[in-house]
């Protein structure tokens, strides 16, 4: 048994940490939140450069092969630091299945542009209705003369505003479960008939309404096979909830050290808060949390980067990291007190994404119904 | 990174399920610390003849040399199947042989750690550390041993005080120098006969009406000197290093906790609640996953703690994180464990209506004792505010 990461992973550790915390300062991410982009297109391009949006295509496409773990290293820097932008979308729930359900032409035409960050993606999964199972996908395609034509809306919709191609799941046919008769499709961002609006939500985090009124896409477009898409989104979901743990639990240790400084700083009664006991048990209480679910994080991933069947430890992931990361907030905001609540403190940044990422794959009842699942109940 | 066992601790843990099988009753479910699993000496002798008792031990001393990562499978293996007497006493192979090893000499090594391997009755250890008026402040003990010649006379009083009356050694700390400037100085560990005459044993039942602990009285008990473990006055800076043993001792207890997780998911689907299975409402499923949750969270710590041991990079807190953890995770399961048997919870062990052999009550009655033991979480957490996040000492 062995938990470190190899040389190449702690390498890449440090380039994203020294990276992001000069790329993307505190007030940069402010700025960026009130921006119509919501990303730093300059940033996207050295992002590109490094190699991070290809890390895990092959080399023929312009990768660098490397595994889902690396990812995991890089995500849980993104979450310590924050990194507003498309890159989870693009690389996570549009690359990935693209490398691993696209025909050759679909791989030759998408990977090396994601690679070189020519192509920004969005996955359009969620409607109105707001579920993360097959029974919320409504959005009609219709065959018609070799093109479908898609109906509908998607809500809910990380940076589809600045996505070049959308990944879309739509309803193909009425099967005997709402698991059957689900298709994707890549769709051109900009076809006519597809219009935006970006949502204001509690992290500032580009979600969209996006409709699709009469959208034409040919049949080439179609991500794995007819009716049969849904055991691709539900791979997708499972990589995405344990990729979203990893920002979670960068983010949940980014406020337990804020914290932790900000209790050895301020003085109240003549000693530093962090000598009172009530506040390090606090703290101890967070750190403990922090470790147990990067644990918990570190064991998911592992089984998906060895493709070893990983339903029950993805889900006891995400339903833990969600509770935890909302507890840890909680308790950093209580050890910082009113200075945390302010906007300009970095707290909020952290506290608002947490809810985000909570909802975000499904919410903490929602795994624990299907860890409950996996055990046999 | 690599979250499996290899092959070879694989085949330990068939071999010990194998053993679980032959030896022990078809619907055996022991728990931890209950009364009967201190030392049991048929199965003591059958574990040793096996070489599992102390595997992880040098050869020399009665180990087996074999890895940490067996000693974790067979751990996992001992408390899932409630195997009795895996302990010898309460502390003999899980820290005072341990220690022993790090801070004993040749001679006292070469006495006492075969007889702990061997199974023998005379192998079984307890631990006096906590005194009346020394409980998380430890460093306050009062117990004195007073050099007379080749012998050391202790005096004093020890409490809580677990299996004493079953064990044969006891691992003691007492002040040699009443006069150290600080309180840290001036303690020495010892190794005590418990028939030494001038030891009284009185039973201390707790809230479960179980003996598990003790009060020990030591007066004018003579020791000879060759039972000091170490230096003299430096026994408190030499416990540190031994205490994280015992604090990650409490990950034994997990996969136990485990057992009784997969024995409420099978009560469950069977029983029935207005028609339906018990296992069909929701507030029941998810309150099951979650002590599953934690109690993967528990296991994988406890993984880690090893991990950092073998590669010598133990941090401050891992040791103290899952004690921690396991602490919680037993109180949720006891309390959801009752909850989901409902009146049939408060059945004690021998009624002919008890569920679950009776383990939750157990559970239930025993969780909170564990807390205490090795340290109260409160103590563990001022430990590791102070050094596992730098905070300035806060009492």
């Amino acid at each position: 048994m062995d938990f470190s990461f190899t040389e190449e992973q702690e390498m890449l550790r440090t380039l994203a940490r020294d990276f992001l915390s000069k790329e993307c300062p505190k007030a940069r991410i402010r700025e960026l939140e009130e921006s119509d982009e919501g990303y730093d297109p300059e940033t996207w391009k050295k992002m590109a450069e490094l190699g991070w949006m290809g890390l895990v295509f092959p080399e023929e496409y312009g990768g660098s092969e490397g595994e889902f773990m690396d990812l995991i290293v890089l995500l849980e820097e993104m979450g310590y630091n924050i990194l507003p932008g498309p890159f989870f979308s693009t690389v996570i729930l549009c690359g990935l299945p693209i490398r691993d359900f696209g025909t050759e032409q679909q791989k030759k035409e998408f990977a090396p542009k994601i690679a070189k960050g020519e192509m920004i993606m969005a996955l359009a999964l969620t409607e109105p209705d707001a579920r993360y199972d097959a029974s919320g996908i409504k959005l009609q395609a219709v065959s018609k003369n070799g093109n479908y034509i898609l109906n509908g809306t998607k809500l809910f919709v990380h940076d589809a505003h600045v996505a070049n191609y959308l990944l879309v799941a739509t309803r193909t046919s009425e099967g005997k479960n709402p698991e059957e008769g689900v298709t994707l499709f890549l769709v051109n961002a900009k076809s006519p008939g597809i219009s935006y609006t970006v949502l204001k939500t509690i992290a500032s985090d580009n979600q969209c309404e996006v409709t699709f009124n009469g959208v034409k896409i040919p049949r080439t477009g179609m991500l794995g096979k007819l009716n049969q898409g849904w055991k691709i989104i539900e791979r997708v979901l499972e990589r995405a909830a344990v990729a979203e743990c990893a920002l979670m639990v960068g983010g949940s240790q980014a406020v337990l050290d804020m914290s932790n400084s900000y209790a050895k700083e301020r003085v109240q009664f003549g000693r530093p808060i962090g000598s009172f006991q009530v506040i390090q048990h606090k703290l101890v209480d967070m750190m403990t949390s922090v470790d147990g679910t990067r644990n918990l994080t570190y064991e998911a991933a592992w089984k998906i980067n060895g493709g070893l069947p990983c339903a029950l430890e993805a889900s006891m992931a995400k339903a833990r990291v969600n509770e935890a990361y909302q507890r840890v907030c909680i308790d950093g905001m209580i050890v910082h007190a009113t200075i945390g609540f302010t906007w300009d403190h970095d707290m909020g940044l952290y506290f608002r994404r947490a809810k985000a990422a909570e909802i975000a794959f499904g919410d903490a009842d929602f795994h624990r119904e299907r860890v409950a699942q996996e055990l046999g109940l | 990174m690599d979250l499996r066992f290899g092959e070879k601790e694989e085949e330990l843990r068939k071999e010990i399920r194998e053993f679980v099988k032959k030896e022990l009753p078809p619907d055996w479910f022991g728990l931890m610390l209950e009364e009967e699993m201190f030392y049991s000496s048929t199965i003591c002798k059958k574990l040793a003849e096996k070489g599992w008792l102390t595997m992880s031990w040098p050869k020399e001393y009665g180990g087996k040399d074999a890895s940490i990562w067996e000693q974790v499978v067979y751990d996992e293996e001992v408390a899932y199947w409630g195997i009795p007497g895996s302990m010898m006493g309460v502390s003999g192979t899980a820290w005072n042989g341990p220690s022993l090893l790090v801070l004993g000499n040749e001679e006292q090594k070469k006495k006492y750690l075969p007889l702990i391997s061997s199974g023998e009755p005379d192998g079984v250890w307890c631990t006096l550390y906590s005194e009346p008026n020394a409980g998380s402040d430890f460093a306050s003990i009062q117990t004195r041993a007073t050099r007379e010649g080749d012998e050391y006379v202790i005096n004093g009083q020890k409490i809580w005080t677990s299996a004493a009356h079953v064990a044969r050694w006891g691992w003691l700390a007492a002040r040699t120098d009443p006069n150290a400037p600080k309180k840290h100085q001036g303690i020495s560990l010892f190794i005590v006969d418990m028939k030494s005459s001038g030891i009284t044993i009185r039973p201390l039942l707790n809230i479960g009406g179980e003996h598990i602990f003790n009060e020990v009285f030591f007066d004018n008990v003579r020791i000879p000197v060759s039972n000091l473990v170490g230096e003299e006055n430096k026994g408190w800076y030499e416990l540190m290093t031994s205490l994280a043993e015992e604090r990650g001792a409490a990950g034994k207890f997990v996969m136990g906790i485990k057992r009784i997780l997969d024995e409420l998911i099978n009560y469950a689907k069977e029983e029935k609640k207005d028609n339906k299975p018990l296992a069909k409402d929701p507030l029941i499923r998810q309150k099951l996953a979650n002590i599953a949750i934690e109690i993967e969270i528990a296991k994988l710590l406890n993984y880690r703690l090893a991990w950092e041991i073998d590669n010598n990079i133990l941090s401050p807190n891992t040791a103290s994180e899952v004690k921690l953890i396991t602490d919680e995770m037993m109180e949720h399961t006891a309390i959801t464990g009752m909850q989901m048997l409902g009146p049939y919870s408060q059945l004690k062990q021998d009624s002919k209506w008890t569920k679950l052999r009776g383990s939750v009550e157990s559970l239930y009655l025993m969780f909170l004792g564990l807390r205490n033991a090795m340290g109260t979480d409160e103590v563990q957490k001022n430990i590791m505010a102070q050094f596992g996040l730098g905070l300035p000492r806060g009492y």
